[in-house]
């Protein structure tokens, strides 16, 4: 049975590899041996690969070697994240726990959540101009609300068993969010965090696209303006390998830090 | 009682917060000497008024912007829809589906669909097929992902129950699979719209002559704030309705699931 099992995956496995295989040799072949597609349209994966590594270190035609493409990114969506992390999280977490707050806040947060971030790039772009400010404001946007609503529900869904239990223990009210309602939380409040550096990863890209001198987002825009569809495509590639290794950081640090995650 | 003191307190506190801040709003602008012609919060209600009568650009109403945006978001959610619930059940119950197709969906589900703007772009032009393929793209994962932990986390003894009442295959996938995963596939839905509603904001705002997006990068072209800023409240409001409308209809439709309340 289990040799059976065993020869089923291994079999899988095999068909996997000829998919993927498969696919890239399509690719290769519409563009490269039957020329379906122009060059400037679709280009070979081969031809994809060649710009990718020499992007590396060649500035044309965008004015940045990749790395600093990167690194303009990194630095723009990051910020926004931090941000967004940290006066989302503690705001969630504020609103959940004091009703007042929670009267007050919620029909604010909940008009401004219905307005997609990516909205409010054109005013940015008026008020704050083009440089790092007005794109992680944008990304702040993006990253904020998901922390806000995550943090909410997590408080929100406290045993009150356990509270009950801290309360005949004799704990104090800052003692019961501190002990009880946060770390019961935290599960909710790292799916948050993920959810919002997707998201702000995402929109890092359009804010970049309609207003920008360096990033990914402007590589690619810039690679449509030229017809330099392998450039396009490399792009794609990073922004796509780069949210992957952003949320697998998130992943590792949600395994070391919160008790019982899964 | 002592609830519906609670409702009006609630009330109470939440308009009071929001008038203040539309308040703090008015105040901060009529005081302000700013070089930037920020609208006042009165003057972006009485623009919004004006745009429910009057044209925005040459040809429609507001109204006539919100229908065209809906449209394109209609056509892409419903292409993706149908391709990516097809593909994310049958990858969730046939293992040789599965084998083929989830290392390539793998492959391009991490990147964001907004970056797949250029190249839509250059295949389809900067007509409407281009912004169908990008809301097609951002409405398609989360189906495809939904619909897939749907036709995995069915009920092995159901399963295992119908098989030995004597069910064939296909039996078994289409009267036991795929009413198991319908609640997942509606909470999928839920996030395909909001998806791509964005979406086609992004796309519209990149290219488009009519549509909600165009009404806030026309305003942005021409510096003016007040259209901006009425084009947003649209966009909050008919993302609003779009999201309650959802959560109505999985009520509806799924009176027999009580998991998502």
């Amino acid at each position: 049975m289990t040799k059976q099992r065993k020869q089923f995956a291994f079999r899988m496995k095999v068909i996997s590899v000829c998919a993927l295989f498969g696919f890239f040799l399509i690719w290769y072949l519409v563009t490269e041996v039957w020329k379906l597609a122009p060059e400037t349209l679709l280009p070979s994966p081969l031809k994809a690969l060649e710009t990718g590594i020499g992007k590396w270190s060649i500035k044309k035609p965008d004015g940045s070697t990749l790395p600093q493409h990167i690194f303009a990114s990194l630095r723009v969506s990051l910020l926004g994240f931090c941000f967004g992390a940290v006066i989302g999280v503690p705001l969630g977490i504020l609103m959940a726990w004091w009703e007042k707050a929670d009267m007050c806040l919620k029909p604010v947060f909940d008009f401004v959540r219905t307005i997609p971030p990516i909205a409010w790039i054109p005013i940015m772009i008026i008020l704050l101009g083009i440089g790092v400010v007005a794109k992680a404001s944008i990304v702040f946007l993006s990253a904020f609300i998901p922390c806000v609503v995550n943090s909410y529900t997590g408080i929100k869904s406290t045993k009150k068993v356990h509270i009950w239990v801290g309360q005949t223990f004799g704990a104090s009210k800052t003692r019961l969010l501190f002990k009880v309602a946060i770390p019961s939380a935290l599960p909710y409040i790292f799916t948050g965090l993920k959810v919002s550096l997707n998201s702000s990863w995402g929109s890092l890209v359009a804010a970049e696209m309609l207003g920008s001198d360096s990033g990914l987002g402007y590589m690619i825009q810039l690679g449509r303006l030229l017809c330099r569809a392998d450039l396009i495509i490399v792009g794609m590639v990073v922004i796509g390998i780069m949210g992957t290794i952003l949320s697998a950081i998130l992943d590792f640090m949600e395994i070391k830090l919160v008790k019982g995650a899964m | 009682m002592s609830k519906k003191k609670q409702k009006v307190r609630a009330l109470v506190y939440g308009g009071g917060t929001f008038l203040l801040l539309l308040f703090l709003w008015e105040i901060t602008v009529r005081m302000t000497d700013s070089q930037i012609p920020f609208p006042t919060p009165l003057a972006v209600i009485e623009r919004f008024v004006d745009m429910l009568f009057h044209n925005v650009g040459y040809y429609y109403t507001i109204i006539g912007h919100v229908l065209w945006s809906l449209s394109r978001v209609l056509a892409g959610f419903c292409i993706a829809s149908a391709l990516g619930i097809v593909l994310g059940l049958t990858m969730g119950w046939f293992s040789y589906v599965r084998a083929i197709f989830m290392p390539i969906f793998n492959l391009l589900r991490p990147i964001a669909p907004l970056a797949w703007i250029p190249l839509a772009i250059l295949w389809f032009g900067i007509g409407e097929k281009y912004k169908y393929f990008l809301i097609f793209i951002a409405a398609f994962v989360p189906f495809t992902l939904n619909a897939y932990a749907g036709a995995t986390h069915v009920d092995k003894q159901l399963v295992g129950a119908a098989k030995m009442l004597g069910a064939n295959k296909a039996q078994v996938f289409f009267e036991i699979v795929v009413p198991a995963a319908i609640p997942s596939i509606f909470s999928g839905a839920q996030v395909a719209l909001s998806n791509s509603w964005m979406t086609m904001l992004a796309a519209e705002m990149v290219c488009a002559t009519e549509g909600i997006g165009w009404i806030i990068i026309a305003g942005q072209a021409v510096n003016d704030m007040t259209q901006m800023i009425a084009g947003m409240l649209a966009i909050g409001i008919v993302g609003f309705l779009l999201a309650n409308g959802m959560r109505i209809l999985e009520r509806r439709c799924l009176v027999w699931n009580n998991q998502g309340n």
